[in-house]
């Protein structure tokens, strides 16, 4: 019998030819989608998910919401709460480990390169247990300063793993060059995970003074803190235990008292500053929700995006199965006899429905092995725009095999199901008597509801597809407030005391018409804040009170060089002298520093001054670079966009502290760069001997800041050109097929005097319908969804816009539609009626 | 009304070529009534069709109101067909989404007549045939002969002076065919040119005229005294 079957399932899928390559091709291009976003989310969502005892290992996240400040979140903690909570909370945590990222220079024969090296407190392996390819944990981690390094840094540096033994020196511990044994090296690190660590240095507490900020503090936070739990503990008992800590036992109970005075009287610690634990696997994609937009120690996920594409993927594969419900109703007539031929001989109703069921499944299945096909052909691409390094490992990947086996069981179920109920539904007598076709109005109507479904889908994702583009064009062509061509930035971390010689000789260069220097260039924001009190009172401002604000240090000629003007006062001169904040010696702590500030136009607002002339010439009080500081505002400029205007622009304060620059900004006019960028690695060779160059152009670096959105613009754009492409081939097999049904009443049409052009009118309307109506209620839904997505971004597209975008994409709906029904109909409008009148 | 001359009609398959008509000859004058008989597949319906502009002859002279057509584009001929011809079949092709009044109202639309002309027309015609009571109706509704006299009001709604009708009556029982054959005569009494193909002999008396076809050939003319 299930020869049997089988047979009639193959001769049935060539007989119908065209339908049977719809069908097949639109659920493979389905199941290929799936498949590629699956392997993405697969990849995001199995972060960390191999290190032992991944379930608990829980980092330490801090916020702070203290009133009058802007919120402050970070993946980092203070120093000094590592040691203090491990032992108060000894029933809840095993043990606890810091790590102290440090970016610091290799050298190597005469190279140099830069690094990032993970100090770590000595304990690191028993909590993170990475497999030590030579060395081992007892072996290799004893004493300070023992330096465990990864196969591939092993391999770059000294061409093979073996590495024991060897040295490598780093510049600069407190100015020194120090040399480092190796002591063991690990296996190089999963893609599938956040430690972004390949250097491991045991953590020498003595280089930390006593009061260094990062390892003695409460309140700087510059350490990444884990704890690894003890069995049975729950995240929740973890978080309850520290929250409790810190509303009770910790020393900010009293520090919070000192520094807010009558504002923290009646409000726990925890409401200002919280110390939030996570799960090491939910790190990459959930760390985002407690440490917003700063940094982790690799890039993190987007638990959006990824929810996204699942939806996506699972409309498109929607779609694809909708493809397959309709035209096999569709065609059912075409096999009512077969079905009332079985059913005489005997066949019962549940026989037949699992027949094509069957049938369905295997359907599905062969489309499977197309949609591997076209994976693998699409990976390299996929990747390249994902920026990831995924692979289809079936056989690897037994997981992986049996989901894929089974969302296509699922899918031919789910497609197939009703088709079978329909199909084995058919009364032999019925069928056998009359020379009718079997088909029911019921099934029609069900037809044009499936297709609006289908055509209200794929319009919503074009809408979708079209405004994330719209946005993402509109932030990279939004005036950013500043001149950002020719722009090249160069980090000056490493560049000492050789600036103003660096300086000298890059003006030198025929092509460099400027350089200056600053905390950050345009798109960086290292997140520096500082508190500041105006000193004078003014009318409805907020005077004498600390505020925080967004800090940036930038020295002479930086605005000029980017365009920037000044709206009241000037910008930083040199000639009065008067600009810089000079450092405050130790012992003179009770000296008040003098220096300017200039303001932009939010922190005007935030400061409540009337406009730019009035806060031209007042005082700032400031604690900075060893003490308090009065800076005289000089100046105020326009906001200026230093983040991706996603992020919106913050009141910010610019200061003139030489001792925060970090980088240089060239201003150039060349068409050679090339050319440009070796005559400017040879000035840093000369100037700065030793260190690698860290130079990038401004132009990279904005469109950087828009990449994951480019991406996911992208991406989207694909998979919803795929639904509609799904969409249409159905289309395209329902007009065939209603065509064929309805040769008939085409040719008594014709017969009557129909023209060509009548008959493919009629057909082209009976389709456009369904079109038309499922473009009215996308549109709503596609807005809706839209404008929440939209109200993310502090700047973005006017909404007026989604209306042309809808037109738009309804039109081009109909057009795609009547393209597709067109063919179809003008070939049958053209054939003699005779034929189809003659025959019964 | 129209003159068939030397005409000649072969099917091409691909390898097989039939020679469905052969050389017929025939001049059918306004206002007549004429059957045309024969065995299975000696060419009856071919010669309807050619008649009708719904099939195009291989060779000879087609002259239809005074106009050569055998050269006419598609176009043309659906204009002259839409004018002049109307069509009954044997299993009446009534399309099944459609009542009663829309089949009947479908071959005015074509004729580009305004809705309320076409309501009074189609409401005049129903009456004449007496279906009027059925005009809501789906076809699937309606017995066979109902059916064929909802073809036969579809045939001649829009004035066509030439009624081509292919068995009209093979698909119905003696009662309902006699029905039918009655109203088909009393088209002709109005004037209606009325050529019908049939296979029954008494069907064929109604008519001035019976042709006989065999293999593509007229085979007789019999003539009966008004």
């Amino acid at each position: 019998m299930f020869r049997n079957y089988l047979i009639t399932a193959w001769r049935n899928i060539i007989k119908n030819g065209i339908f049977s390559i719809i069908n097949i091709f639109g659920l493979a291009i389905g199941l290929m989608s799936c498949i590629l976003i699956m392997l993405f989310v697969q990849n995001e969502t199995g972060f960390d998910t191999w290190l032992k005892d991944n379930d608990r290992i829980a980092r330490m996240h801090t916020s702070y919401s203290i009133p009058g400040q802007e919120p402050f979140s970070t993946v980092r903690s203070a120093g000094s709460m590592m040691e203090a909570i491990r032992d108060y909370a000894k029933n809840e945590i095993d043990s606890g480990v810091r790590f102290i990222q440090w970016g610091t220079t290799v050298r190597q024969n005469g190279n140099a390169f830069s690094e990032t090296i993970s100090m770590v407190d000595g304990n690191f392996f028993d909590i993170f247990d990475l497999p030590f390819l030579h060395g081992s944990k007892e072996s290799s981690f004893k004493k300070p300063m023992d330096l465990v390094i990864t196969e591939d840094q092993a391999i770059k540096y000294f061409g093979k793993t073996d590495v024991v033994g060897e040295t490598l020196t780093f510049c600069c511990f407190e100015g020194r060059e120090i040399p480092l044994p190796i002591t063991g090296v690990v296996k190089k690190l999963p893609d599938a995970t956040h430690l972004g660590i390949n250097m491991i240095v045991y953590l020498q507490p003595a280089l930390f003074g006593e009061n260094d900020g990062t390892l003695h503090t409460w309140t700087s936070l510059n350490v990444y803190t884990y704890f690894k739990m003890n069995p049975g503990i729950s995240l929740e008992q973890l978080q309850e235990r520290v929250t409790y800590w810190m509303d009770n036992e910790s020393p900010l109970v009293d520090m919070l008292k000192d520094i807010l005075g009558d504002t923290a009287n009646d409000k726990s610690v925890s409401d200002l500053v919280q110390q939030r634990v996570m799960l090491v696997p939910d790190l990459h994609l959930h760390a985002k929700k407690h440490a917003g937009n700063m940094g982790d120690l690799t890039p993190m996920g987007d638990d959006n995006m990824i929810n996204t594409f699942i939806v996506v993927a699972g409309l498109v594969l929607l779609i694809a199965c909708i493809n397959f419900m309709n035209l096999s109703t569709a065609k059912a007539s075409k096999r009512a006899r077969e079905v009332a031929m079985r059913k005489v001989l005997g066949a019962s109703r549940t026989q037949v429905a699992i027949q094509f069921l069957g049938e369905a499944i295997a359907l599905v299945m062969l489309s499977l092995l197309f949609a591997l096909v076209a994976v693998e052909i699409a990976l390299p691409f996929y990747n390249d725009v994902l920026g990831t390094n995924l692979k289809l490992n079936l056989f690897n990947d037994l997981n992986l095999l049996f989901s894929l086996v089974g969302i296509a069981v699922a899918v031919g179920i789910g497609a197939g199901l009703y088709p079978a109920l329909y199909l084995s539904r058919f009364l032999p007598g019925h069928i056998l008597k009359s020379s009718k076709g079997a088909e029911s109005s019921s099934s029609t109507k069900l037809r044009t509801v499936l297709v609006v479904f289908q055509f209200s889908t794929s319009i919503v994702l074009v809408i979708a597809t079209l405004v994330v583009y719209g946005q993402t064009v509109f932030s990279n062509s939004m005036d950013v407030g500043y001149q950002s061509d020719n722009k090249m930035v160069l980090n000056i971390d490493s560049a000492g005391d050789n600036l103003e010689s660096l300086k000298l000789e890059l003006l030198k260069l025929p092509e460099v018409n400027a350089v200056s220097f600053s905390s950050e260039s345009p798109t960086q924001d290292w997140e520096n804040n500082n508190n500041f009190k105006l000193l004078e009172s003014i009318e409805e401002g907020v005077a004498n009170q600390a505020l925080l604000f967004n800090i940036h240090n930038m020295g002479y000629g930086f605005f000029e060089d980017y365009g920037v003007k000044p709206i009241a006062g000037r910008l930083f001169d040199e000639d009065y002298g008067s600009d810089k904040i000079v450092r405050i010696e130790e012992g003179n702590e009770d000296k008040v520093g003098r220096a300017s500030a200039i303001l932009n136009v939010t922190a005007l607002k935030k400061f409540g001054f009337k406009n730019a002339e009035q806060a031209v010439g007042k005082t700032l009080e400031t604690n900075t670079a060893g003490g308090i500081h009065h800076l005289t505002i000089v100046g105020v400029i326009p906001d200026i966009y230093f983040r991706s205007i996603k992020y919106g622009v913050r009141a910010s304060v610019y200061t003139f502290s030489p001792g925060r620059f970090r980088v240089a900004n060239i201003s150039f006019s060349s068409n050679d760069i090339p050319s440009l960028i070796t005559k400017v690695e040879r000035v840093w060779k000369n100037s700065v001997p030793m260190q690698p160059i860290n130079l990038q152009f401004l132009s990279e670096m904005m469109t950087a800041q828009y990449s994951d959105e480019m991406t996911m613009a992208q991406l989207f754009l694909v998979f919803s050109g795929l639904a509609i492409i799904i969409a249409c081939l159905g289309l395209y097999g329902l007009s065939a097929f209603t065509v064929e049904r309805r040769t008939k009443e085409i040719g008594i049409r014709k017969v009557m005097g129909a023209d060509i052009i009548d008959i493919v009118r009629l057909l082209i309307w009976q389709f456009s319908k369904p079109v038309v109506i499922a473009n009215l209620i996308a549109w709503p839904i596609a807005a809706y969804m839209m404008l929440t997505w939209l109200e993310a971004f502090p700047y973005r597209i006017n909404a007026i816009w989604l209306i042309p975008i809808c037109l738009g994409v309804g039109l081009l709906s109909l057009i795609i539609a009547w393209t597709t029904v067109g063919g179809n109909a003008a070939r049958v409008a053209r054939k003699n009626p005779i034929n189809a009148l003659k025959y019964e | 009304m129209l003159k068939l001359h030397n005409l000649t009609r072969v099917y091409q398959t691909d390898d097989v070529e039939t020679l469905a008509l052969n050389n017929v000859n025939i001049e059918i004058k306004k206002g007549e009534f004429v059957a045309i008989m024969g065995p299975s597949g000696c060419g009856k319906s071919t010669l309807l069709n050619t008649i009708g502009m719904l099939d195009s002859p291989t060779e000879g002279q087609y002259i239809f109101a005074g106009e050569h057509v055998e050269g006419y584009s598609e176009k043309q001929l659906s204009e002259i067909r839409k004018k002049n011809i109307g069509f009954i079949f044997q299993n009446f092709n009534l399309i099944d989404e459609l009542t009663v009044h829309e089949n009947i109202e479908m071959a005015l639309i074509y004729h580009k007549i305004p809705a309320a002309e076409r309501k009074a027309r189609v409401e005049k015609v129903m009456d004449k045939v007496g279906i009027a009571h059925r005009a809501k109706h789906m076809p699937s509704q309606l017995s066979g002969g109902q059916q064929q006299r909802v073809a036969v009001a579809r045939a001649v709604v829009g004035d066509q002076a030439l009624i081509l009708a292919d068995e009209p009556t093979g698909n119905l029982d003696s009662a309902h065919g006699q029905e039918v054959m009655e109203m088909l005569q009393s088209l002709n009494d109005e004037g209606t040119t009325i050529i019908m193909v049939t296979h029954s002999p008494a069907h064929a008396d109604y008519a001035r005229r019976t042709i006989n076809l065999f293999d593509g050939h007229v085979v007789t003319e019999d003539v009966r005294a008004a």
